[in-house]
């Protein structure tokens, strides 16, 4: 239902290249469909203070009219307020950092890949990683039912996290035994055609790799989320550590503080700590397998 | 080059330009959740159009202070305005039960229509809560009110805009 507000629900964008909308000097259409993002937006807060007013007046029911107010707040007024305003003070370019669905600041990129999308996968999945599934309603179903049967769902979908204003292009993860609320997780983004880094070099592949820690309370969106480890680096270098073990063909160019040691925050509110350096691992030469796996 | 210096924020037409869209796009939650919202509006209205009926000469006496005096004429009359209410709203609610199909399947002046008349409703709501002191409760139109801005929430996400409004020509492509 948040998603709803936060416009998080992501269509997933599997091999269909991107085709940017037409755009037109002036459209009448989406003049109205701006009035009607901000429009909408002020109604829900309104709507989120008249829930809030009306718990007061039903007793011990109105906790559930508080709770309401709780959900109303923090997945559909916070994420379209977030959205408006991010989307006027946050800059639209590179700046090693991933945005959330609700255009908040969200992992940093920390990883970069040479390589064709096949290699890439066939690297990835020879590493021991899975990947994630699309978020559909059928695999939101099956998080909530393997949480409840507490049964295993290593293909579980992570939460869609956006770079050149585009959802990642896949995810991969390795669980921790028997935990849920812990796992390794990576995004990857195909860069734009002749885009470069800035400092120049090319890369084909941006990827933003952090681990989630536990599950909790964000006192920033005031959501349930992953919480990560705050020391990013070591996600990085497992990523890279298992990439480059079990393919020996993969090479690692490091473009030492290529983020200058920042600290900073992701989406949740977490703090980030980073040397800075840049990984990017060529994996062009990683044989692709041709018995299909998937 | 340009070299004029840089604004330090993004332009506000930013807000009304055009999500990016995948032609192989899927029907997004939104867009789904929306269409049910809408259907339950239908369902909200049919309940309030059938307590209007049940209660109908009370309200025309009490709220509307018009004169039934056992008259049998006037009785008539009433009710004769009471069917008219009825069909109209009648109308109105399976109008809008269409639109709601048409949104589901991705239709942007369903959407468009769908939200005007939501925003209207609630800025009607706004302009009696304000101005006029009317109580809004949940015993008398919190429920339709929290339907209306669900309903522009959803409808007016950056995912249930791209959808509606993605190329044609991929939406034919994938039925085919």
């Amino acid at each position: 239902m948040g998603q709803v507000g936060a416009g998080a629900s992501g269509e997933v964008i599997e091999q269909a290249p991107i085709e940017p909308a037409q755009r037109r000097r002036f459209s009448a259409n989406a003049l109205l469909d701006g009035f009607f993002f901000v429009y909408a937006g002020i109604a829900a807060v309104w709507l989120a203070w008249l829930v809030l007013t009306e718990s007061f007046s039903f007793g011990w029911f109105g906790i559930l009219f508080f709770v309401a107010f709780w959900l109303v707040l923090a997945y559909l007024v916070l994420p379209r307020l977030h959205r408006i305003l991010t989307t006027v003070y946050v800059p639209d370019y590179f700046i090693g950092r991933a945005r959330t669905s609700d255009g908040l600041l969200g992992d940093p990129v920390n990883l970069a890949f040479d390589g064709g999308e096949a290699s890439l996968h066939a690297a990835m999945r020879r590493a021991g990683w899975t990947r994630a599934d699309d978020v559909t309603g059928a695999s939101s179903w099956r998080i909530v039912s393997s949480t409840i049967t507490r049964r295993s769902y290593d293909e579980a979908p992570v939460s869609p996290l956006f770079l050149f204003g585009r959802q990642q292009d896949f995810a991969y993860q390795q669980e921790v035994a028997g935990n849920p609320a812990k796992r390794h997780h990576v995004r990857f983004w195909r860069t734009p055609d002749g885009w470069l880094l800035p400092g120049g070099r090319r890369v084909d592949w941006l990827a933003a790799g952090t681990f989630d820690r536990a599950v909790g309370f964000s006192l920033f969106t005031l959501q349930i989320t992953h919480k990560i480890d705050a020391d990013i680096d070591v996600e990085r270098d497992h990523i890279v550590d298992t990439v480059t073990a079990a393919n020996p063909e993969a090479g690692v160019e490091m473009l030492a503080d290529f983020s200058t040691g920042y600290h900073s925050r992701n989406g949740g509110g977490d703090t980030i700590r980073t040397d800075g350096d840049l990984p990017v691992v060529d994996v062009g030469a990683v044989p692709v397998e041709q018995e299909a796996e998937r | 080059m340009s070299v004029e210096k840089r604004p330090a924020f993004e332009s506000h037409g930013e807000l009304v330009s055009p999500a990016p869209v995948a032609p192989s796009m899927r029907r997004p939650v939104a867009t789904t959740f929306g269409a049910v919202l809408v259907v339950l509006r239908v369902l909200a209205g049919v309940v309030w159009l059938v307590s209007l009926a049940v209660q109908w000469r009370q309200v025309l006496i009490e709220d509307l202070g018009v004169p039934l005096d056992s008259d049998a004429s006037a009785d008539a009359g009433s009710n004769a305005v009471l069917t008219l209410v009825l069909v109209a709203g009648g109308s109105v609610l399976a109008v809008e039960l269409v639109l709601a199909l048409l949104i589901y399947r991705g239709s942007n002046w369903a959407r468009i229509t769908v939200m005007v008349f939501a925003t209207l409703s609630v800025a009607w709501s706004a302009v009696d809560y304000f101005g006029a002191d009317a109580e809004i409760t949940l015993r008398t139109t919190l429920i339709t009110l929290a339907l209306d801005i669900l309903v522009l929430l959803a409808l007016s996400s950056r995912n249930a805009r791209a959808y509606a409004r993605r190329p044609r020509s991929a939406k034919r492509r994938q039925r085919g």
